[in-house]
Order: C-alpha cells, then structure tokens, then sequence
C-alpha cells in the first residue's frame, strides 16, 4: 500500500532535486541583490532546506548548514566558512527554540534589512521556553513554514508569486499521505506506549496517540548532554523488563554507553527498538523521511519488528 | 526511625545497578588516590597532580575520539605524560612550576580540540561532561575489575619504593647520599600518580581530580604526621566523602519537585573541602590549648 505514494515521493523529490541543480547551473557564484536571478538562500537544518527547495523550485539556491545524520546536532558550533554563507543569504530558514542559537548570532553580528527570516517557532506561535525543540517531526509544522516560506520568496520575487503558490499547493497535496498514515494508525491503535531516549520524535509520537512513559527529564538530560539520574535510568529499564511499552523510539545522532546500554536492555526484553533522526538521513525528501518514521513505528507496533537504522 | 533512614538513603539506593558501580569503583578509587596523594602533598607536587589531570583529559577526550574507552585514555596518556614532565625536569624546584604550566596549557588545547572533534563527527554526546567533570553513573560495570587492576598495580609501585621514596620525599640530598636511586624512584612515584590521576578522572573529572587527590591527604596531614596514620585517614576521608557524594547526589533526585539530580563530581569535591576546613579548626584548637596563658 505504500508503493503508489513512495513513487509519488520519488517524483516530488527528483522534481525537488532538478530544480536545485538547475538554481545551482543558473547561479555560477553568488547572485547579486537585485530582485531578479537566483535567491540565495540558507536552511539551518537540512530538512528545512529541502522544503524550502521544494517551495522555491528554479528561484532558489539553497545551502544546508546541518546536515549529518550522524553527529548531536546540540553541539553544532559554526565555522566561518557557514557564517560566510548565512550573513550573505537573502532568506534564512530556521528552527528556533534555541536549537539553533548559532544562526541568531550570525544575524545579529551581520545586520541586513533586506534578509528575509523565517522561525519555525514564530512562524507556530511557540513561546522560547518550549521543551522540545523537534518541531518538524510535528505533523503542524512544515505546511505552516511553507507557508511562509512562499510568502517570502513571492515578497523577494513578486513576479513569481504563482510559480511559489503553484509549488506550495504541490507540497501541501503532498503530505497528504503522511497525515493519512498516522490517522489511520492513531485509529487502528489506541493506548500504544513508547520508550525514548529523547524527546526527538516525541510530537510525531503524540500526532499517532502514541504515550511516551520515559519522564520527560530523562529525555532532556539526555538531549542535553547531562548524566541522567539513576533513578529515571532504572524506570526507563522497569519499562523494558515490566513490558509497559510497545516500541523505543532511540535518537540515532545522540548516543553514549548509557543509551547503548539501554537500547541493549530494550532487545534482550525483546521490545522492538525504532531509530530516530533530528537531522535528514540521506537520500530521504522531507515527505519520505517522515512517512519512513510513521512507517518503521507502525511495523514496531503490529509487527514488533525493529528499524534500528533508516536506509 | 524508619522515616530516618529513608530520608537518608532514598528509596532504591541499594538496589541501583548505577550505584553499586559508582561505590566501588569510588572506593578503589579514593584509596590509590589517598596513598599516592600523601606523597604529592609532602613533595610539594600538587600542580603537577593538577597538570596531569588536564593530560589525562586530552587521553580520555582523544580515546573518545578514536572509540576506546575513556579510561584508556585517562591512564595510557597520562602516563605518557608523567614520563615527559619528568624528562622535562619536575623533579627540580627551580622553574618545575614553568614546565609544569606549558604542559597544563598544551594538554588542556588538545582536550578543547578533541571534545570539538568527538562533537562534530560522532553521535557521542555529554563529552565535556563526562571528560571535565566525571560521568560516575553512566560507567558501565565491566569498567571496575579494570579499575581494581590499574589501582592495584599502583599501590603495588608505592609499596615497593614506598620507604626510599618517603626519604627522598623528606630529603633529596641524605636518599641520594644513602644510596638511593632517587631519579628512577622519583619516576616510579610519578607513573603511580598519572594512574591514580587518571582513575579518579572517571570518578570526579579530569579537572576535579586534582581535589580527590590532594584534599584527603591534606586534611590527613594536618591531623597526623605519621606516614601509617596519615594515609590511613586520607583513604577514610577519600572514600567517606565519594560515598557521600554518590549518596547525596542519588537523594537530590527527590529534592525538588522536578527530579532533576545535581553531578556527584560537586558533591565530592564539596565534601572535601568541608574535610579539609574542619581538619583546620581541629589543628587550630588543639594549638589553641597547647599554648600556656
């Protein structure tokens, strides 16, 4: 049943890639300011970029700044080389609630009226306080940044404005069988638990009406880098051995001997374990990597079968 | 008293798998530390202790980065280390702070430079953390018959050069004239203490490691001159405050309403200080009533 839609998701992100390549072969250096040409523009998280690139087709040159899948990307630390690329884009695409507090400081250090910004976290109406910080895995997210983001680039391009709405309605129509998978899992399933090791999925999780019993200072001991207590580790194993939970959810990018040894635990009490990504593994679109997640946790909870690793 | 003792041991305490770890390799831990640290403490050598920390920091940080263990790391470099600052001459008073200092600042760049490298290509996460300051309940178990053995085979140097080494400590000039090979018992000592440095990396932190090293043998001294006696309380103290620690930092977790528990390194270290101030007041009292008025 997934066959028609992954070959749809193929279609949008080939689409997606040629048009980048062809922005990249009509830019040839940076393009100048002019509201004409090519808009330089930089996603902070790489699957920001790609919905931008999807969003802004032959218009837009899109630069990446985190982008592997294998490393905490709490501990990003710029380089001048990305500061150089940020300072210099027209429209910047962000995550916000201090997941990414590099990009601000970039911004501020080299001010530009004309810079476009758009926050995840704005663009939602989030409070800065908020916990979790993973808003793409929130099934409300990325249409309303895509929004935004055609918005902008019709201000930066108006005689463009149909080819963004064109493209915005292609993305919107494509999420659609995302939002199907996790409706129809979140009807087939009621009272599904999880374990985490970070709150990295936890939105998705809760979109499918799926509980998370790991207390949530656990997860974010682990997000951010801090010894978890011995007390939340012995309740995160109690839900493995006393079998309260159908999946672990383990963020693949945020990993120490601890967290190994609870994914260990998690197998040999024979709970299927399902990896997660903050940042988009290769060779997924934004569409596909999700609809990967809702599927690898939908064959943890039927099939109790593991997806350690996308592919 | 029921009510008495599970406000002090928190309910789970000694049924922790994370804790039972954390006591033992303490344990071992704080006594290699007490013993080699009476002689750091009497050789006046309490920067070297501290430069050696901050190498075996650069270890731990560069172990991680190539995927061993951190304790590899910990102890493989600062042995290594304490080979080169005696080449480089600790063992003379005279400019050994200078040597010492270079060392410190160079291993410290290496460690920023490998924690950096560790973040940007691996998944590994809370490296700072657990390189500075001491991850004691993320140690997995299979690390304490490690530790016992590094712990044991460096009470076995101190013991075997234990009294040529107590002379040259006292005085240089009279072990030499006796015959002492007071260079190779000196470099003995210092390979001792990179292992004891290292292993209390685990337990407090490369940077904290310097405290359970020199602060229990500090204390010690000001209470009894007597080598015996002295090391016999350090290893108390040492040991006393990591339990401490461990328990205090396991309890935090119900402090607030939270759940969040505050790191065993500050605990530790907090203990003995406070060990290192009250062994003062009794010094100072007992000098108090000594004098006639």
């Amino acid at each position: 049943m997934f066959k028609p839609m992954m070959q749809k998701r193929i279609a949008v992100a080939a689409a997606a890639a040629a048009a980048v390549l062809t922005g990249l072969a009509g830019c040839g250096g940076h393009a100048s300011a002019a509201s004409s040409g090519v808009i330089n523009a930089v996603g902070a998280e790489n699957e920001y970029a790609n919905v931008l690139s999807q969003i802004g087709g032959k218009y837009v040159r899109v630069t990446a700044i985190l982008t592997n899948p294998n490393t905490d990307p709490h501990t990003f630390e710029a380089s001048p080389a990305v500061a150089e690329e940020v300072s210099t884009a027209q429209l910047i695409v962000q995550n916000g609630v201090g997941y990414d507090g590099w990009i601000n400081k970039i911004e501020s250090a080299s001010p530009n009226s004309a810079r476009k910004v758009i926050s995840a976290q704005q663009v939602l109406g989030l409070p800065t306080d908020t916990q979790n910080p993973h808003l793409w895995y929130s099934p409300r997210t990325m249409p309303a940044v895509a929004k935004a983001m055609a918005g902008d680039l019709s201000e930066l391009r108006p005689a463009h404005r149909a080819y963004f709405q064109a493209r915005l309605r292609a993305f919107d129509a494509s999420l659609k069988p995302w939002f199907d998978a996790i409706a129809q899992f979140k009807a087939a399933h009621p009272g599904v638990t999880a374990a985490t090791t970070e709150p990295v999925a936890d939105y998705l999780l809760t979109a499918m009406g799926i509980k998370n019993l790991t207390p949530f200072v656990f997860q974010a001991d682990i997000m951010n880098g801090v010894d978890p207590a011995p007390e939340d580790i012995a309740l995160e194993n109690g839900l493995f051995s006393k079998h309260k939970v159908n999946l672990f959810a383990y963020n693949q990018q945020v990993t120490d001997a601890l967290t190994i040894s609870i994914r260990e635990n998690a197998i040999h009490d024979g709970v299927p374990v399902v990896g997660v990504y903050e940042t988009m593994p290769t060779g997924y679109d934004y569409q596909s990597w999700m609809m990967a997640e809702v599927h690898a946790i939908t064959e943890a909870v039927t099939n109790k079968i593991s997806t350690q690793q996308l592919k | 008293m029921h009510a008495l003792y599970t406000a002090i041991f928190e309910p789970g305490f000694f049924a922790s798998p994370q804790v039972h770890v954390a006591v033992s390799i303490g344990a071992v831990v704080a006594v290699v530390s007490a013993v080699t640290g009476v002689f750091t403490v009497m050789r006046g050598q309490s920067f070297a202790g501290h430069a050696l920390g901050d190498v075996s920091a650069a270890g731990g940080s560069g172990a991680l980065l190539i995927g061993l263990s951190p304790l590899a790391g910990f102890v493989g470099l600062g042995v290594i280390g304490s080979a080169v600052m005696d080449l480089i001459g600790v063992q003379r008073l005279r400019g050994r702070d200078l040597a010492t200092g270079i060392v410190l600042g160079a291993a410290i760049g290496l460690s920023a430079l490998f924690i950096h490298l560790t973040s940007i290509s691996s998944s590994i996460t809370g490296v700072t953390q657990q390189i500075l300051f001491g991850s004691i309940f993320a140690v997995t178990p299979g690390t304490l018959p490690v530790v016992t053995a590094l712990g044991v085979i460096a009470l076995a140097v101190l013991g075997t050069v234990g009294r040529p080494l107590l002379l040259s400590t006292v005085s240089p000039d009279i072990a030499a004239a006796r015959g002492v090979p007071v260079r190779v018992v000196g470099l003995l000592y210092m390979l001792a203490l990179a292992v004891s440095v290292g292993l209390s990396s685990l337990v407090v932190g490369a940077i904290l490691s310097t405290a359970l090293l020199i602060g229990p043998p500090a204390a010690a001294l000001r209470l009894t001159r007597r080598m015996a006696w002295a090391q016999l309380t350090a290893c108390l103290i040492g040991v006393l405050a990591t339990w401490l620690g461990v328990l205090l930092a396991y309890d935090s977790y119900y402090w607030g309403a939270s759940h969040e528990s505050l790191p065993v390194s500050f605990f530790v270290v907090a203990i003995i200080f406070v060990g290192y101030l009250a062994s003062g007041l009794r010094v100072a009292r007992g000098r108090r009533c000594s004098r006639p008025s």
